[in-house]
This record gives structure tokens, sequence and C-alpha cells, in this order.
């Protein structure tokens, strides 16, 4: 088996060398080798950030049965107060617990985002392979020409605008998220296809005559996949971000919902009473969003140390 | 100059190391760069314990003389030079002695190596393509590598600078001003050479310097290092993977195969008699182009990992002259007679079948290993099934058969007379009507557009990639007014350089480029457009034609098994009753290999299954791009004899597009030459090669190295 | 000649792109809910003086096209109308001078910070790949890269406002040296955020000439450490990272929102986010296509600061024509 190991690696030093020449092997690609190894090992980094979002997927889950009051309780006798009575992080202005509420805006907190990764795996995934594999087409200009419009301008912005102005509830904004989302999604998928498209295995099954679309499915996405999953996360990362910045700016969801952001928003105000009211919300925002990123970039790493021609 | 005072008082060691094997020999006192016991180990990892790379190296190297050091990938004689020179990767460490001009470098912080490196000892690297700094122009490259005296005086720089362009055989006012990729491949190792040689160093370390060049850049390359090394009298340690390289340039050449020296001689002894079956193996390996051989002589299995072969005789795995006593220990250098050592234990005993076999070019297989000959298929015989009990050692050793009986005398590629297996004749005369027909076909490249630009920019970690890709492959390639035709039957070979066109035409035959004009008719259907065929015709179009390609690392789906791979190519063809396993046996490949992915395959075997996918919808013709030249010596004439037999077996046609002249002798009988785009020469692959008529043509064969 | 049509082609393009915005953002006002004639009143009562000047100023009574040509040609003179209810009258051109030059200080200094870490450090993780340096530099960029810059905000403001107290905690500040103080806690969790992007490009493209056969070859030629680290190094780091630095430029702009937002800074992104919830439709028509203007000169002097520093993509441009 070491013997295998082995000569993958030499494999993948091969491949590293795109000049075409008869001995192109500087070396059994020790380097390289190592960075292998460095990659598969899942560090202790990792492990955190997966219990991170394992913690925050158990409270999207099981919230309702974790928390120790109703979120929407209000004691207006108690009002803004730091940890106390049971309320292990205090209360907002008017007397709701504030774990409660951080335990049941993990569910808003995440179901938006997750709607945004969805769109852009449901869309951008195959049109991004589409747009790839018949780079140069009609359909691959006016992608492009949608996605510099969007590169061009800082999106958060526009959503701001657009959400702000336009203002039809979570689910629009949601909605623009996504659309904003999109081009980068479809672009990246398009630029890893066609790299993929270009290699000798997709024309060997072009060759064959098989069909587009398995060549695209069955052929081009399994080797792309590493960077797809990447993507996914961190537009679901990205999508967390907006959202619940757009909650924290008071454009999100509507008021009285338990949510991160809107958390965050109020308890700024009253940071000098009740500072675990702001705190803790941007911590669960930061642990989720850099969790994610982390898996993200993990995933890709372990991915692509195999079989990428890199 | 501290170091010119150092050198006189340490004496460099020479003594044996003891153990009774001397590693290296035929250097004397004076050596410019000694080298002793060398090791190259990689850090322990993950994956891996602590490996030896490179294993006990030793060689001298005088002043004014040159060292080749020759091998295949994996044979650590990149590892070798960079050790010497102190440029090894991050995790690689080299063990031993290393004397240049006395001093040690081993071990020596870079601090200190910097004024020996430039100065007294240069090293030019493989690739012309990435040794250049991309952001600076030639002059800013040559003019920092002058010496600081002359560096700092601007007019004595400026006059400098032209006179070592022109030294390379460059025109100073319109080259030095340009930046690197604005030049081609040859000019860009013209100017690595000429920066690397501007302090006049006394010993200059080439690794692989040639390899990535055209044919004919080669051989100016090479003439030009020849004649640099001459006029100043410099030391040359020339890497190669190309015996016929080593033969026409140095005096001495060593053997290195997976981190072991196997032999140390003089050029002219190696090459008139190799005393380690591994020399004359690679000697045989190499396809000849002077004749045609009926049965290509190729070395069994593959190269093994250097780490694998501590206790063993490196080689043992492959030889056919394999004792017990070859795998129990591993054999050191011994010194022979003439300046010359060999690590084969066996030399005196098989030394003189050793010669006798280069002279005649005769194999004979030892009775104890002999197994019956299994050809894929006879000329005119249906391919037969065999047992399961066949590996891929077993069907590669058929490769090694006794070819008929000698009849006729030429002279051989090493320079002495020898014995060609038949007349310069291929086995199959093909006749009736024309089965593929091309005319006036031409291809122009638009702009690639703004995206395929932009992409290239998309990521940091990329991008040198794709740029580099750039300048390699997107040379402004064109066909024009190409037209020719190919009988059922038939091998034809399109021999071009880089840029000739060559790749476009096949690209055009599989209708994965659209000919801009012209027709392509197969089997009576225009296919010029495929995207104009009807469905059926399509699928029928796409039976009759496949390809094999050049990367047997990139032409298999890496997330796909074997198996499945070609699984799915039987379900495009007529047949999809076949199995994979009966596909994976006309290759040489056991049916066991169907579970196993790409990445666990050696190049050859890739090759192999990349032809057994191409066979799996019985394709009319095979369009075979560059399909060795991604391969070791030792592999390729396995692949070039499977593609013989494909034929004979089959009666597939055959388009192969190659550089290779020597591909060109053992697999077609016909040949045309691309030059710009455009056919300069075509005509009986015999008479082509042996009379050729166009300056280009004539061009190619001069530079063969080791030619006339 | 090239250089001049590289800038005319990008040019153009930029002025399409902001065309594309200003139809956008002009859209709007329709697609807000609402008539239009209802959106610029705002809470106004709807006198039929002011009824009748809304109609006329706006061409309201014309169809959509017209109404964006008079748009578009008083907006390319900078009129955007007046202020509906955020500073009612005001013309809008005056409420966004009274606002940028926050923005801006706010920007040089984050811009600042940018370069004096985010180099640097890039540089120290790129060259001790692997290593511990490394590894935490990418860690700290990886978290600077997924924090949302509001929630680091507030944590710094609770952190180094609240509890330790060494930064106020609100407003600009009056003079050089109060304004500098103000603004340091807003800086740092900008340049935090932005620093995470410069790093990790910095980081990978050291990472990728470090590589480099040139690399090997300088040392080979025996190069002083200084010239190899100055024309081979930083040099072939430079274009990747300078087409990053597009981004530096405009991030402040999206994150400014934000951090204004925590920090109670009167700057261009409050003054967006004011107009939107107070529903001042033309003052949040003026920022937005200001700002839009801004993010196209910056992509241009970006692109043609790579266009200078990489003879290829120069040669390349100048080989089209």
């Amino acid at each position: 088996m070491a013997d295998m190991t082995d000569m993958a690696d030499t494999d993948t030093a091969d491949m590293a060398n795109p000049v075409p020449a008869p001995n192109p092997v500087p070396a059994p690609g020790t380097a390289s080798a190592r960075e292998v190894s460095r990659r598969f090992r899942p560090p202790v980094l990792v492990a955190l950030a997966a219990s991170g979002v394992a913690v925050i997927a158990l409270l999207v889950v099981a919230g309702g049965w974790l928390t120790p009051y109703d979120p929407g309780q209000q004691d207006l006798m108690r009002g803004a107060a730091g940890p106390g009575d049971g309320h292990w992080l205090g209360t907002d202005a008017l007397g709701r617990d504030v774990l409660s509420q951080l335990v049941a805006g993990a569910r808003t907190a995440v179901v938006g985002p997750l709607c945004v990764a969805a769109g852009a795996l449901l869309l951008g995934v195959p049109l991004g392979v589409l747009a790839g594999y018949r780079a140069g087409g009609l359909f691959d200009a006016v992608i492009n020409r949608f996605a510099d419009l969007v590169y061009a301008f800082p999106a958060m912005l526009l959503v701001v605008v657009v959400v702000g102005t336009i203002g039809d509830g979570y689910w629009f904004a949601v909605a623009v998220v996504t659309l904003l989302v999109l081009p980068a999604q479809i672009r990246l998928c398009r630029n890893t296809t066609l790299v993929q498209a270009r290699l000798p295995y997709v024309e060997a099954a072009r060759t064959l005559g098989l069909p587009a679309a398995r060549i695209m499915f069955r052929h081009i996405l399994p080797n792309i996949r590493p960077t797809v999953l990447a993507t996914l996360l961190l537009d679901f990362g990205g999508a967390l971000i907006s959202l619940s910045g757009l909650s924290y700016l008071g454009l999100g969801v509507p008021p009285g919902t338990p949510d991160w952001g809107e958390l965050l928003r109020q308890g700024q105000t009253l940071l000098a009473v009740n500072p675990y009211m702001s705190l803790a919300p941007g911590l669960m925002i930061i642990i989720a969003t850099v969790g994610v990123t982390l898996l993200g970039d993990w995933l890709y790493d372990r991915g692509t140390a195999g079989t990428d021609p890199r | 100059m501290t170091y010119d005072a150092q050198t006189r008082r340490t004496r460099p060691d020479r003594e044996a190391d003891g153990t009774g094997r001397t590693s290296g020999i035929g250097g004397a006192d004076g050596a410019l760069l000694s080298v002793r016991r060398l090791h190259v180990y990689a850090r322990p990892d993950r994956a891996h314990g602590p490996r030896t790379l490179v294993r006990d190296v030793g060689f001298d190297l005088a002043p004014g003389r040159t060292l080749g050091v020759v091998g295949e990938s994996g044979s650590g004689k990149t590892l070798t030079a960079r050790a010497v020179t102190g440029v090894l990767d991050d995790g690689l460490r080299a063990e031993g002695q290393v004397l240049f001009d006395g001093i040690e470098l081993l071990g020596r912080p870079e601090r200190e190596l910097r004024p020996l490196r430039g100065g007294r000892l240069a090293m030019v690297l493989q690739d012309p393509f990435t040794a250049l700094n991309p952001l600076l122009t030639v002059r800013a490259q040559l003019r920092e590598s002058l010496a600081p005296g002359t560096r700092r005086d601007r007019v004595l720089a400026s006059a400098e600078i032209s006179r070592r362009l022109r030294e390379v055989g460059l025109d100073p006012d319109t080259v030095a001003g340009r930046y690197p990729f604005q030049l081609s491949g040859g000019m860009r190792q013209r100017v690595a050479i000429a920066a690397a040689l501007a302090r006049d160093p006394e010993l200059l370390i080439a690794d692989e310097p040639t390899t990535a060049l055209d044919a004919t850049t080669q051989a100016e390359v090479l003439a030009l290092l020849r004649r640099l090394q001459a006029d100043r009298g410099m030391a040359l340690l020339l890497i190669t993977h190309d015996l016929r390289v080593a033969f026409s340039v140095c005096d001495r050449v060593l053997v290195m195969y997976a981190g072991s020296v196997l032999e140390d001689a003089p050029a002219a002894a190696l090459a008139r008699s190799p005393r380690h079956p591994y020399s004359l193996g690679l000697m045989l390996a190499e396809p000849p182009v002077s004749h045609f051989v009926d049965r290509l002589v190729s070395l069994p299995g593959q190269v093994p990992a250097a780490d694998g072969v501590a206790d063993t005789c490196a080689f043992a795995d492959r030889c056919e002259w394999r004792r017990e006593v070859c795998t129990t220990t591993r054999p050191g250098l011994t010194p022979l007679p003439e300046e010359r050592a060999s690590a084969c234990v066996r030399i005196p005993e098989i030394d003189d079948e050793l010669r006798t076999r280069l002279l005649g070019r005769v194999r004979k297989v030892p009775p104890a290993r002999r197994r019956p000959a299994r050809p894929l298929a006879a000329p005119g015989e249906a391919p037969r099934t065999t047992s399961t009990r066949d590996s891929a050692r077993h069907a590669e050793s058929t490769h090694r058969t006794p070819p008929g009986p000698p009849s006729g005398r030429t002279t051989g590629l090493y320079g002495h007379d020898l014995v060609p297996t038949t007349p310069g004749t291929p086995p199959v005369t093909p006749d009736g009507a024309p089965f593929l027909t091309v005319e006036g076909l031409g291809k122009t490249y638009g702009r690639s557009g703004t995206y395929g630009r932009m992409s290239s920019f998309a990521g940091p970690t990329r991008s040198s990639r794709s740029v580099r890709l750039k300048g390699t492959t997107t040379e402004p390639m064109a066909l024009r007014d190409v037209s020719f035709e190919l009988r059922e039957g038939e091998s034809l070979g399109v021999v071009g350089e880089s840029g000739s066109g060559k790749t476009t035409l096949a690209r055009c035959l599989l209708g994965l480029t659209r000919p801009t004009t012209g027709t392509i008719r197969l089997g009576g259907v225009d296919v010029s457009d495929y995207r104009k065929l009807r469905r059926k015709e399509h699928r029928e179009a796409r039976r009759l034609v496949q390809m094999v390609f050049q990367d047997p690392y990139s032409s298999l789906n890496p997330r796909l098994s074997i198996g499945t791979t070609l699984g799915e190519a039987v379900t495009a063809g007529p047949d999809p009753a076949q199995r994979p396993a009966e596909l994976l046996e006309r290759v040489g490949l056991p049916a066991s290999y169907a579970r196993k992915q790409p990445g666990e395959l050696s190049g050859g075997e890739r090759q192999r299954v990349a032809i057994a996918r191409a066979l799996a919808v019985r394709p009319r013709l095979l369009v075979c791009d560059e399909p060795v030249a991604a391969l070791d010596v030792s592999v390729q004439a396995q692949i070039l004899q499977l593609l013989r037999e494909v034929r004979a077996g089959y009666g597939t046609s055959l388009i192969v597009i190659t550089h290779d002249l020597s591909v060109v002798r053992q697999l077609t009988d016909r040949a045309l030459v691309l030059h710009g785009g455009e056919i300069v020469e075509s005509g009986e692959t015999a008479a082509l090669l042996d009379s050729p008529r166009h300056p280009h043509t004539q061009r190619l064969i001069a530079s063969i190295p080791g030619g006339n | 000649m090239s250089i001049t049509t590289f800038v005319l082609r990008r040019l153009a393009s930029g002025l399409l792109l902001l065309l594309a915005l200003s139809l956008l953002v002009f859209a709007l006002l329709d697609a807000s809910p609402g008539s239009p004639l209802q959106s610029l009143l705002g809470t106004r009562p709807a006198t039929p003086e002011l009824v009748a000047e809304l109609r006329a100023r706006h061409h309201l009574d014309e169809p959509f096209a017209l109404q964006y040509l008079h748009w578009l040609s008083d907006a390319v003179r900078l009129d955007f109308g007046r202020s509906i209810s955020v500073q009612a009258g005001t013309p809008v051109v005056d409420m966004v001078y009274g606002r940028a030059a926050l923005s801006a200080e706010l920007a040089a200094y984050c811009l600042l910070l940018v370069l004096l870490l985010g180099v640097p450090l890039g540089l120290i993780a790129g060259i001790r790949h692997g290593r511990t340096a490394d590894r935490s530099i990418s860690l700290l960029a990886t978290v600077g890269f997924g924090a949302p810059v509001y929630a680091l905000s507030v944590v710094l403001l609770y952190v180094f406002g609240v509890a330790l107290g060494w930064f106020p905690v609100y407003g600009a500040g009056e003079g050089f040296a109060d304004r500098v103080t103000h603004l340091t806690l807003p800086a740092v969790a900008l340049t935090t955020v932005l620093s995470a992007v410069v790093v990790r490009q910095t980081r990978a493209a050291t990472v990728t000439v470090l590589r480099q056969d040139y690399l090997t070859f300088a040392r080979l030629r025996g190069l002083s450490p200084a010239r190899v680290l100055i024309h081979y190094v930083l040099r072939n780091c430079a274009p990747p990272v300078v087409t990053s630095a597009g981004m530096l430029l405009i991030a402040p702009l999206s994150a400014g929102i934000f951090i204004e937002q925590v920090f109670s800074l009167p700057g261009m992104g409050s003054l967006l986010l004011t107009a939107v919830a107070a529903e001042d439709l033309p003052v949040v028509q003026g920022t937005a296509l200001l700002l839009g203007a801004l993010v196209v000169l910056v992509n241009l002097l970006v692109d043609l600061l790579g266009f200078l520093l990489d003879p290829r993509v120069r040669l390349h441009a100048a080989g089209e024509h």
C-alpha cells in the first residue's frame, strides 16, 4: 500500500509539469507529498470549526426544547439587566431572556442563508457548468456581462438600497442576496469547468460521442466538486453576514422576531447595561461564519490535494 | 577570493569510504567538482517515513571536462544537480561530500554559497519558459548577472550585455529590450545560458537544458553549449534523459536509476559496450530512427521508487539476468578496466552477452524466465482470448520475444555496425479506396476573447500556470490548404514541431475543432462540422475515429475507476456486451485493473488504458497525438509495439502525430511533414527519412542527436 | 498609443456600468411602494402647488423613458434634486459633500493600516509557508475574512470603548488628534476585515512566486537577497495583489454603512442608510450613483496600475490594436 501512495505522489508531480517533455518529473515530488499529507490531516482548528457549526446546527434543529424561557415572553418590571435570576445572559429592554432569543435566533439566522446556498447550488452550478462547457457562446457572454455588473459594485450597498427602498420583507432580501451571489457562483463554476473541459479526458469523452449532459455532470462535475462545495459554504457564510447585517441595520426581519442581527442592534444601545446582549449574538455570527469559512477551506484543500493538476 | 586561499590549503578527501566500494571513479587529483557518498533524503511526514531519494552517488569532474548524468524520471539525476548547487526544495536534505575546488558545499549557508554561485559555478534549468523573471527585460536580467564591477559601470555593462547576447547567437538590438514572454523557448534558453555564464564560471551544470525545446532548436542549443564549453575550457555537468544527447556532448557518462548510479564510464566506451543490463536496456529501448525494426524491444515493468530498492539491485525487478544474489544486497559500483565501473554483480559472467545483444540487437530470453510468445494478435488473425493468469508484467514480457534472423547490415545509432532484424519495410501494405479524404483544410484562430484572457488572472495560484500554458500552446497555429488521403489499414505519420499545426489537424479530424475551410470525408461522410451531422451520422462518425492523447495523466478521468471509464466507452460502441476485462486484456493489462483508479497506474499503464478506451468502439482510424512523448524511454517501446499490434490485429488505420522521427519510422508507412501549417513534404516513410528533399525535413533529420 | 486605447476602453466599459446603475437607481422610484408622486411627497401634505411643482420637476406625466432621460441629464450635472425628509429642501449634492470628507478620512486611515499590516503579514506568511508564523497569520486572516464587520465592531467597541475605556464610543471628534482617536476603533475594525483579504492574496502570491524556477535561477546566479526580494518576489507578487486592491478601496464604502452605524459616524454610509430608512428617494438615488461613479473610477485606476506593473498585460493590450 505504501508503494501505491508513493506512485500517486509521483503522478501528481508529473501532472504539475505541463511542458510536453519525455522526462518531465524533476524527482519524486517530495515537497508535494508533504503538502498533501499536511492538507489531509484534519487540524485542531477544523475540528473546532466543525464543532462550532455542529452546535449551531443543533440549536436550529432542537432550539425549541433547549430554551429556558419563551423568547417572546416579556418582563417589563425587570427590563434590561445583566445576568442573574436564571437569565444567564440577562434580559433586553422589554425583559425578554437573551439566551432564549439567542437560541431561537439560530433558526432565523440559518434559514435564509441555507436558501441562498440552495439557490446557488440549484441554479448557479448547472448554469456555470453549462457556460464553461459551452464557453464562448451567447449564454456565456450574457452571464459574464451580468457578473461584471455585480462584481463592479459593492454588493452590500446594492442590497441595502434595493431592500431598504423596495422593502418587501425578509424573503425579498433573501431573493436579492441570492441574485447577487449567483454571478460569482456561476462564474466560478464556469472557470473551473473551462479548465476541465480542455483536459484530454473530457475531449476523449466527446470523441466517444457521449451526450453533453453526461460529460458535464458525470465527468466534469465530480472533478470540480471540491471547488463547488467550498464556494457553497462561502456563499452560505456571505449570505449569513448580509442577512444578519440587514437585520442589524433594521432592514431585515420584522421587529419582534428573535434574530442575531436584531439582537445585536438593540443590544448595542444597552452595551453599558447588559453587554452580553450584543456580545453573544456577535460571537455567534462570528463562530458561524468563520466556522463555515474554515470548513470550506479545508474541504477544498482536501478535495484538490490528490487530483488537482496543480 | 577567500575561497581561493582556502582551496590551496584543504585538499579534498579522496579515500574510498571503507565499505569496499568506491562511489565514483575515473577522476583523479585536480578534479574541479568531486562528489562522494551523496545521499538525498526526504524528511518524514504523515504519509511517509524518511525516504531516500538519492543513494550513494559519487563522481569527479575535472576542469574543462564534460560529464553526463543520464536517467529516466525518478532516477535522482536532477536532485543530484540540485544538491550540488544547494537549491534542493524544502523538505529535502543532502548528506555526503560535495567538494568544489576543495570547498565543501554541502551544509554551507546560503550567505557563503552566494559568492560562488554565478561567479564560479552556474546552473541552467530545464524549462526556459519559467526560468526567467517575467517582469524584467532581457537586458535587466543580464545586467544583474554580471560581475559587480562591470554591472555598476553603465557603458561597460551595456557593451558587455551586447557581447554576451551575441555570444549565444542573439541579436542584442532586437532582444535586449524584450521581456521573456516575447521570446521563443529557444531564445529564452539562450538568454538563460548567457545569464548563467555572465561571470564566466568554471563549472556549468545544465539540467535537461533542451528537453522543453523543439528538435531543431534542441540541436542548436546543444551545439551552443558544446561550443561555449570548449571555448572557455569550462567544466560541464549535463543532466539528461537522452543517452544520444549525452553521447554527443559528454566525455563521461553516469547512468542513474531509481536514485543510484548503475554505471559510470567514458562515453565512447559506454556506447560501444554497456556493462550494466539497464544501460543496455536503455540503449535498446530507444526506437531507432535509422531503420525499421520488426519487433521493438522494451524493458518490462516500470521504474521503481528509489526508496523501495534499498536492499536490492535497483534494476533487479526488470532484469532478465537476475539471480538471487541480485536481490539480497544492494550492489555498489565496482571498478572495471578502462576507467569504468558498474553496479552489476554478474557483469563478469554476462559481459559478453550484453555486448552481443547490443551488436545484434538480438535478445535471448534465459530458459528459466522464458514464457510462451503470445502476441496480441498476429497479422490477419482475430484477437485471441487468453486465460486470466496474465499480468501486466507477463504481457510486457512478450515484447522481448526473439525476433527473426538478421538479414542485412546498416550503421546503427551508436556509431557501429549493427544488424536490423528485417529490411526497412513495414509489414502491412494497404490497398483499396481512400477511407479518409482531407481536402484544402484550413484553420485560423480568432482571438480567444476577453474572458479567456481574464480567466488567466482569476487567481494568483493558477495564473502562472495559465500564463505559462499560453506561452507554450497558443502560439499562432493554423492550417493552410492541407490535403491528403488515407487508405483503410494504412498508417500515416504527421511530423512537425510545435506551432506546425499538427495538433490542430488532429483536433479537426476528431471534430474537437471546426476547420475554417476545406472538407474532411470519413468513410463517405462529410465530417468537417460534426454539429451539422444528423444524430445517427454523428454516432457512426464517432465510431469510425478515436484518439490517443499525449498526456496519459490527464486523459483519464481521475474520479472514475478504470472499469467505469471502459464500461462507459463500451456503451458508445457497437457491441455493448464487451467487458472492460476483455479490453484490458487486449492492451496487455490484467483484468484486475478494472477496479483501480487512474492515480494507481503508471504513465505507460494509463496510456494502455487510453488505447483500450479508444478500441472500445472498434474504430477504423486511431489518431495518436504524440502517444509516447510523455513517457519514459524504457516504456515508450511498449506503447509503440502495442500500437503496431492494434493495427496488425484489427486492420485499424493510424495517424501518428509526432515530433519524433523514430516514432514515425517505427509506426508509419507514409508520412507528411507540416511546417507553419502547410505540408512541405510527403511520401513513403522510408524514402522521406532516408532522402529528405525539403530543407525543413532535412533540418529535422540533421538535428537528431548523435546523427550526422 | 496603447495606454490611451486601454484607458479609453476601460472608461467606456465603466460608463456603460454607470448607465446600468443609473437605470436601476432611477427605477427605484417606480419600484418603491406607493406611486412615484407619493414617494416624492413623503410625509409632506399634498398641497396642489407642491404636487404641481413635483410633477413638473420630475416630469411625472411623461413616459418612463423620458423621465429617465430628464433625470439622467440632471444627474450628469450633479443635480439629483432636493432632500425630501432627511434635510428637507437641501440639494442632495450638498448633503453628500458634507459627509464625504469623513468617509474619505476613514478610508485613508484604514488603507494606511492595511498597507502597513496586511502586505507585510502576507509576505511573512508566504515566506514562512507551512510553519508556525504562517499558520498563525493564516488563522487570523481566516477569522478576519469570515467575521462580519459589524459583529467585530461591536466586540471592539465593547472591549476598548466600554470595558477598557481607551477610545471614544461615539461620534467623529473635532480637530486632527481628536479625529484620529475617534476614527481609530472604526479603522481597526475595518482594517481587520480588509487585511484578511490582503493577507490571503499576498500570501498566495508569495507562495506561488517562491515556487517559480526564476527564483531558483536568481539564487543560482548569486544575486543578492535584497535584489531577489525586491525585483523577484515583490515585483511578481504585485500584479495579483494590486488586482485585489480595487476591492480594498471599494470595501470601505460597503463596510462603511455598518461601521458608521456602529460608531455613530456621520459619513456617506450613514447618510445612505438614513435616507433609505426615511424613504428620502432623491438622497438615496444621488448617494448611490455618486458612490457608483467612485467605484468605477477606482476600478479604472486599479486596472491602470495593473497595466503599468505587468508588461504581459501591457503588451497584450497593445497587440490587440
